[in-house]
């Protein structure tokens, strides 16, 4: 077990992420009522390949084939295989290409990425699906006339009241998730002020001001003002700084078993571009919880009233506004973001996060970067070190300068918004991006092979072989933890046989290559994926990381089941 | 005053006044002008697209999560 410096005894799992994100979508010019949503995200969806394949309507109300019912029933179904429909799960498909699934929730096209460790490869994943789904967008416009084109931007808000969702999913300890939401106030309050300090680097940036908040020109967090509590379980309204959605991460058959981890759902953070912001939404977060699992939680760093610091905070981008802790110091957000990395720090230097966190020291060197730029204003620095909201500021105050007329209020200005954001090749961060304004934290041809590969260090990747070897007619049902194939029984009978991916650090690449290039076929090949110790029972004991001798890798004690 | 502007401002009033850093800030920021720059084109366009408030009209999403 680990000899942590901590208040607590650490059970540490690696902090696995995953990530599901809408996309606004529409047709740009065409005016309906309720908007062209329903229109754009169906088109997009159709032009995204994965399975299980559906033959019906599958976006008729009246005969929805691909529904997954989000609820919190240890033990219950979350099959796709289910024909009940669901407006906020239409058409699910997980892919081949990279192990991660994309749906329709509420209109949006949603994207989820694969599930990785590291955070760099998150960011890779990220901008992996971006260009898969920049593809699919290309796709989906061809047949289109110029004047009924399809427009997607990766934000959070429509600027005339509607927010969707940019979540991370965590791997955490039960004792953990409990601790934050049903045990340890001080716990969901470190983490809420953790966040909201954390938009200094996350943000996207927004021209004006939403939801019933006071006016604002130009605003440093997309989400900001569609926070009205601390925490909850809801995602639609009144949403939750801290959302205290309890669903299982690893598997539904272990909802019931207090020792299976849980999945902290982090619906704080605005999407992001640029890839230091793409890499701070993640990282910090997995030392923070890191700190919350070792109990490390200094009651210092806690905000007197985070909602009102989040507004506060986020309605001044000059970055002057302080907010009160409850100790009564009052902090600007770069200095309460500052003391946040002087704590991970401070543990760092005691090994706290060694083969818990990939690569955190980079994590760490890049993280006191970003901070250092805004310490010294050097807002220069910072938008070149890739953080969008000071990105989308430069831009928006350069076209100011260069066409006459233009201020905070005109509507020109907030399509630049909207268009920092565009998919498309005329999003104006892409243009940035390929003229080398911003440094990119991950390379093209790591980013291109996230676009088509699953990442190697988790369960996605085992998914992502078994559907690409599988007859596309036989996958009857895919989810995060279980593919369920129809096969041929005895006298050709359909038999249907579950293959459960219960442990999602298990099933790797290191682990499952040697059975993919064996030549068998493919009830011999589940056979001996079942059979290579596969079928391990996830508790917290078999996820206790031991720490190798200076290798930078995970070793799992798993129990037999 | 542009956000942009205060914010200089700012570092300006509380810099530490060494002249090293301070080229080395001056080259940055020139720079990261010429770069910014090439943006240029790309905000034209958006400015000379459709018209703007049919797009922000066209734009409407609805409520996600």
């Amino acid at each position: 077990m680990s000899t942590h410096p901590a208040n607590e005894s650490a059970d540490l799992l690696p902090r696995l992420c995953g990530a599901d994100i809408e996309l606004g979508n529409f047709i740009a010019g065409v005016v309906r009522a309720g908007g062209t949503g329903y229109e754009a995200s169906r088109a997009l969806l159709a032009e995204i390949d994965g399975l299980p394949v559906r033959h019906d309507n599958w976006w008729s109300s009246s005969a929805a084939a691909s529904s997954y019912k989000y609820n919190n029933q240890p033990g219950s179904s979350a099959s796709s295989s289910a024909y009940a429909y669901d407006y906020q799960d239409v058409g699910r498909r997980f892919l081949l290409s990279n192990g991660g699934c994309a749906y329709i929730d509420l209109d949006h096209v949603e994207l989820c990425l694969p599930e990785v460790i590291n955070a760099f490869d998150h960011v890779a994943a990220w901008h992996g699906m971006l260009r898969n789904m920049r593809a699919a967008l290309h796709r989906a416009n061809e047949s289109r006339s110029p004047n009924s084109r399809i427009q997607v931007l990766v934000n959070n808000s429509d600027g005339q009241g509607n927010s969707y969702g940019s979540h991370l999913n965590f791997m955490i300890t039960r004792r953990t998730f409990d601790n934050i939401f049903w045990r340890k106030s001080h716990y969901l309050s470190f983490l809420a002020s953790f966040q909201i300090s954390n938009i200094l680097l996350t943000g996207q940036g927004k021209v004006g001001a939403e939801n019933g908040r006071p006016a604002a020109p130009y605003q440093i967090s997309q989400r900001a003002d569609f926070f009205e509590i601390l925490q909850g379980p809801q995602t639609t309204f009144k949403r939750p700084i801290v959302n205290a959605r309890d669903e299982t991460l690893c598997g539904r058959c272990l909802a019931d078993d207090p020792s299976a981890p849980a999945r902290l759902h982090v619906i704080f953070f605005d999407s992001a571009l640029a890839h230091g912001s793409a890499l701070f939404r993640v990282g910090p977060m997995q030392l923070i919880l890191t700190l919350l699992e070792l109990g490390l939680v200094n009651s210092r760093l806690i905000l007197d009233d985070p909602l009102d610091a989040l507004q506060s905070y986020s309605h001044d981008p000059s970055l002057q506004a302080s907010a009160r802790l409850i100790n009564g110091e009052q902090l600007t957000l770069v200095e309460l973001q500052s003391a946040f990395l002087e704590e991970v720090k401070r543990y760092a230097a005691q090994g706290v996060f060694t083969g818990i966190v990939p690569e955190y020291e980079e994590i760490i060197a890049l993280w006191e970067g970003a901070v250092d730029n805004f310490a010294k204003r050097n807002l220069m620095a910072a938008a070149r070190g890739g953080i969008d909201w000071v990105l989308k500021l430069m831009v928006i105050e350069r076209s100011m300068d260069q066409h006459a007329g233009l201020d905070w209020d005109s509507p020109e200005v907030k399509v630049i918004d909207h268009l920092y954001s565009s998919l498309d090749t005329d999003g104006l961060y892409w243009a940035y991006e390929s003229g080398g304004f911003t440094r990119q934290l991950v390379t093209p041809e790591r980013i291109a092979y996230f676009a088509q590969n699953p990442p190697p260090d988790t369960r996605a990747w085992t998914r992502a072989m078994l559907l690409r070897r599988a007859t596309p007619g036989s996958v009857f049902s895919v989810d995060w933890d279980t593919i369920t194939f129809k096969m041929r029984g005895r006298y050709n009978w359909p038999t249907y046989r579950t293959f459960n991916m219960t442990n999602p650090l298990e099933h790797t690449q290191a682990e499952a290559q040697k059975i993919f290039d064996s030549p068998l076929d493919f009830a011999d090949l589940l056979d001996a994926l079942e059979s290579d110790s596969c079928n391990t029972t996830l508790t917290v004991d078999a996820l206790t990381v031991r720490q190798q001798q200076g290798e930078e890798h995970y070793a799992l004690s798993t129990t037999a089941t | 005053m542009r956000f942009l502007q205060r914010l200089h401002n700012d570092q300006v009033t509380s810099g530490d006044g060494d002249p090293g850093a301070d080229g080395l800030l001056q080259q940055l920021r020139s720079e990261g002008d010429s770069l910014l720059a090439a943006g240029d084109e790309a905000i034209r366009r958006a400015l000379a697209g459709s018209n703007s408030e049919d797009f922000l009209r066209t734009s409407r999403q609805q409520g996600g999560q």
